[in-house]
């Protein structure tokens, strides 16, 4: 992974030096509230509704266990023990000082990590495959890309006020597993018929008010072209978006407003007077960054095949995590390990601090000191010797980590809702984890299949629900929490919006209605092996609305 | 209590500050600007953050300054319209920064190519007369101000400091 | 004929120094605790309040202030809005950290 130089060091250094003189100068009422707003939200820093959030970095999900120590600590020492893990790759303490952030700051610079852009109306965390490195279907490792776009969209002078907040997503597989359709930028690395690398391009994906998906505009962008493209991009959008209205902001909407086509004339025309300037990438400096991505060395250990067989067959439990949680590597004496954060009846993605001291550790023995984080708030440790499953296992069993439900129904992505969050109408959290519970058995979790809920507390959609198999909108209706239904997204490379069902429900009937949801699904599939989305492509809404509102007493 | 600052300290003086209330605007909006090219004095021009500053090309060897408003801070346009003038047309002239200009927006007006600033807000006005200014030195893009590419990437910057 | 009652108001916001919840107590500072907030009861109690908010963020004491609606109860005020209610009590969830020992299910 990447690692800092010297100019690095020196930059994150001069941030926390610059933010520590800004904190100073609002505490002093020397700077307003309203000025220092926008200083705050460029370092991670939120109110929330009973403290501060920090949101710190972590750059297209990947970390090691260093810094994974250092988040523990920052967890212990400056917050209450926990943090959670988010829609974006990134993780969240719900209860630093303010006055405390400098000196956070400053620990996380000991190790590398920032909360540099994570909110503002700038360029964001740039979010890339949690399996990148170790997929087998990629054509490469994306997460290069992700770095030079990271460092290059550091406090860029011209694009710190956007009209709006800005996402890129990278991907290097056909399998979109960064949903990139959902980001103002998508980008999916491929190689042209000489086995040059490029980029498809997308723009204009986003959730929120107005969910809208991504738009291909190039084919095929050179890799040398990569920053002049994305500078194009969102010049042209921070001219033209619009200002008036922060619910119409998002690049989406001027695409939606001006026309894809148009705009793409517009960007390609600035672009033509950008592309051979000084933001050409040379080769030699995409070589070096991809350098810092070199896999690590992977030996041969055909021993685990026999092993993994035996213990499979001993323990049901494992046999079953294994199922569900470990993923075929691109070295075949290896896998890749979902660490699930979602224990039945639990709070999806969340952490305590020990369990990110487990997962350092086990990351350090077993994992070749990699670890990822994915935008569905769970944890990867994607380089594994299937000879290490077993004794891995036993230990994430101990520390509260083995729930054996990656991409199961149980698997929920929720945002923090009305129990932390001052956006939301709605909580989210307590709807996960009764829906959580309610469906909690192995066995009928293992029947129902492949199923993402997706769970967000009001229109902001942060936790993606517009792209959850079921989503659900929690919103206030009359001073109660009220929640719809929308069924059939997905955030993959056949990427779809959800189709709201109609009328909400309360709190006391949403866990009974998904289970209606779900009835109804496994009535209707045409075999065990039809998925909950497909039965839906298939069958589309109407089956589910009539189970949903038309059916008053039971079936006789 | 409104300052012109540069990077050379504060202006005593500055021609383009109006003076008594019945002098003439020496800031021309664009449309009248274009009109106006076609006397000899130099002229001053205010754009819009929604002007395309490139309708200025035909008549940019008359312009002595050009001011970009930032109306409030969070509208980012003028960074973008600086960066077009310096890089796309060449400009050389003064550029100024009027509107709500802040201190901590101030180093990134001055990479996009701003070198003067009217500035209104008293904590900003100390802390630019005590040459305080909040940035970082090293950047990792280019953008329009003079700054050296540094080892390593393509993409980084250094400042150049005291000149 | 019916007299218009109106709400209890109370003033909250957020401490800057460390963001956490507080209202406007009986004695003119700020409190942690809900229990212990100043009720206003007439119009001018309720413009002392805004006042006194006006001054705790021209003074930087806290940001995000604002005048809200409670009912008064035996077990004390409790507000009208939900949002307001989990700003007093604290998150609806047990957001402790799991404990380490905690085994898992498996699926």
């Amino acid at each position: 992974m990447y690692r800092y130089d010297e100019f690095d060091h020196a930059f994150v250094a001069a941030r926390v030096s610059q933010f520590r003189d800004q904190v100073e100068r609002r505490l002093s009422g020397e700077i307003s509230e309203d000025a220092f707003k926008p200083l705050r939200l460029m370092n991670g820093v939120y109110l929330q509704l009973h403290a501060y959030m920090l949101r710190v970095a972590v750059p297209y999900g990947t970390l090691n266990s260093r810094q994974m120590r250092k988040l523990a600590h920052i967890a212990r020492t400056y917050d209450r023990g926990y943090g959670h893990f988010t829609t974006r790759q990134n993780i969240q303490y719900n209860w630093p000082a303010l006055s405390d952030v400098p000196a956070i700051l400053e620990e996380l610079a000991e190790v590398e990590m920032h909360s540099i852009q994570t909110s503002g109306n700038c360029i964001r965390n740039v979010t890339a495959d949690h399996f990148a490195g170790a997929a087998a279907d990629e054509v490469a490792d994306p997460r290069p890309y992700a770095e030079i776009l990271r460092q290059w969209s550091s406090v860029h002078p011209e694009f710190s006020y956007l009209p709006r907040k800005f996402k890129i997503a990278v991907i290097a597989s056909g399998h979109d597993r960064a949903a990139i359709q959902t980001h103002d930028i998508g980008l999916q690395l491929k190689q042209d018929d000489q086995g040059r690398f490029g980029f498809a391009v997308w723009i204009g994906g986003g959730q929120g008010r107005t969910p809208l998906l991504a738009k291909k505009i190039k084919d095929f962008l050179p890799e040398s072209d990569l920053l002049s493209y994305v500078t194009a991009i969102v010049r042209v959008y921070n001219l033209h978006g619009r200002r008036d209205n922060k619910y119409k902001a998002r690049i989406k909407i001027l695409v939606h407003e001006t026309g894809v086509e148009e705009l793409t004339r517009e960007i390609d025309a600035e672009w033509a007077h950008i592309r051979d300037g000084e933001l050409k990438l040379p080769e030699a400096d995409i070589a070096a960054i991809n350098a810092y991505f070199t896999p690590p060395e992977l030996v041969d250990r055909a021993e685990g095949w026999g092993e993994l067989a035996a213990w499979k067959k001993s323990d049901p439990g494992f046999a079953d995590w294994v199922g569900r949680n470990v993923a075929p590597h691109r070295h075949p004496d290896y896998a890749m390990v979902t660490i699930s954060l979602k224990p039945i009846g639990g709070i999806p993605g969340d952490a305590s601090a020990d369990q990110m001291d487990a997962v350092a550790r086990l990351a350090e023995e077993y994992g070749h000191d990699e670890i990822r984080v994915t935008h569905e708030q769970n944890l990867v440790l994607p380089h594994v010797a299937l000879a290490d499953l077993e004794p891995l296992y036993r230990a994430l069993l101990a520390d509260g980590l083995a729930t054996a439900n990656a991409g199961l129904i149980t698997d929920i992505i929720a945002c923090p809702g009305l129990d932390y969050c001052a956006l939301a109408n709605a909580r989210s959290i307590p709807v996960a984890q009764e829906i959580s519970s309610r469906f909690g058995d192995p066995a009928r979790q293992a029947e129902i299949g492949d199923l993402k809920i997706k769970i967000s507390g009001c229109i902001n959609a942060c936790g993606h629900h517009h792209v959850g198999h079921i989503g659900i909108l929690g919103v206030e209706k009359k001073g109660t929490e009220l929640y719809q239904i929308s069924l059939g997204g997905s955030g993959d490379e056949n990427a779809s919006i959800g189709q709201i069902t109609g009328r909400g429900f309360g709190p006391d009937e949403i866990t009974d209605a998904i289970e209606t949801v779900v009835e109804t699904y496994l009535a209707s599939r045409s075999s065990a092996d039809e998925t909950f989305i497909e039965c839906y492509r298939r069958i589309g809404a109407e089956p589910f609305k009539a189970a949903l509102y038309n059916s008053e007493a039971e079936a006789a | 209590m409104t300052v012109i600052w540069t990077q050379n300290g504060i202006v005593e003086n500055d021609p383009w500050v109006s003076g008594a209330a019945e002098d003439p605007p020496k800031l021309l909006p664009l449309a009248e600007a274009l009109e106006h090219a076609q006397d000899n004095a130099a002229f001053g021009v205010v754009l819009q953050p929604a002007d395309d500053v490139r309708k200025l090309e035909p008549i940019l060897d008359r312009i002595a300054i050009v001011a970009l408003p930032f109306p409030v801070f969070s509208d980012g346009r003028g960074f973008s319209q600086a960066m077009l003038l310096r890089q796309r047309l060449g400009y050389t002239g003064e550029l100024r920064a009027v509107g709500t200009v802040l201190l901590d927006q101030v180093p990134l007006m001055l990479r996009t190519g701003f070198d003067s600033f009217e500035v209104e807000h008293v904590p900003t006005i100390e802390r630019l007369s005590k040459n305080r200014l909040p940035g970082i030195d090293l950047h990792y893009q280019p953008a329009a101000d003079k700054a050296e590419a540094t080892l390593g990437y393509s993409w980084r910057r250094t400042a150049i400091l005291n000149g | 004929m019916k007299t218009t009652q109106t709400k209890t108001k109370v003033l909250t916001a957020n401490r800057l120094t460390d963001g956490i919840s507080v209202w406007l107590g009986a004695n003119g500072e700020w409190t942690t605790s809900l229990k212990d907030a100043f009720l206003a009861r007439h119009e001018d109690a309720v413009a002392a309040i805004t006042a006194a908010g006006d001054q705790a963020l021209a003074d930087n004491r806290v940001v995000d202030v604002n005048v809200i609606e409670i009912e008064e109860t035996s077990s004390g005020p409790r507000p009208f809005r939900l949002r307001e209610r989990i700003r007093a009590d604290g998150p609806t969830i047990d957001y402790a950290p799991a404990s380490a020992a905690q085994a898992s299910h498996a699926a």
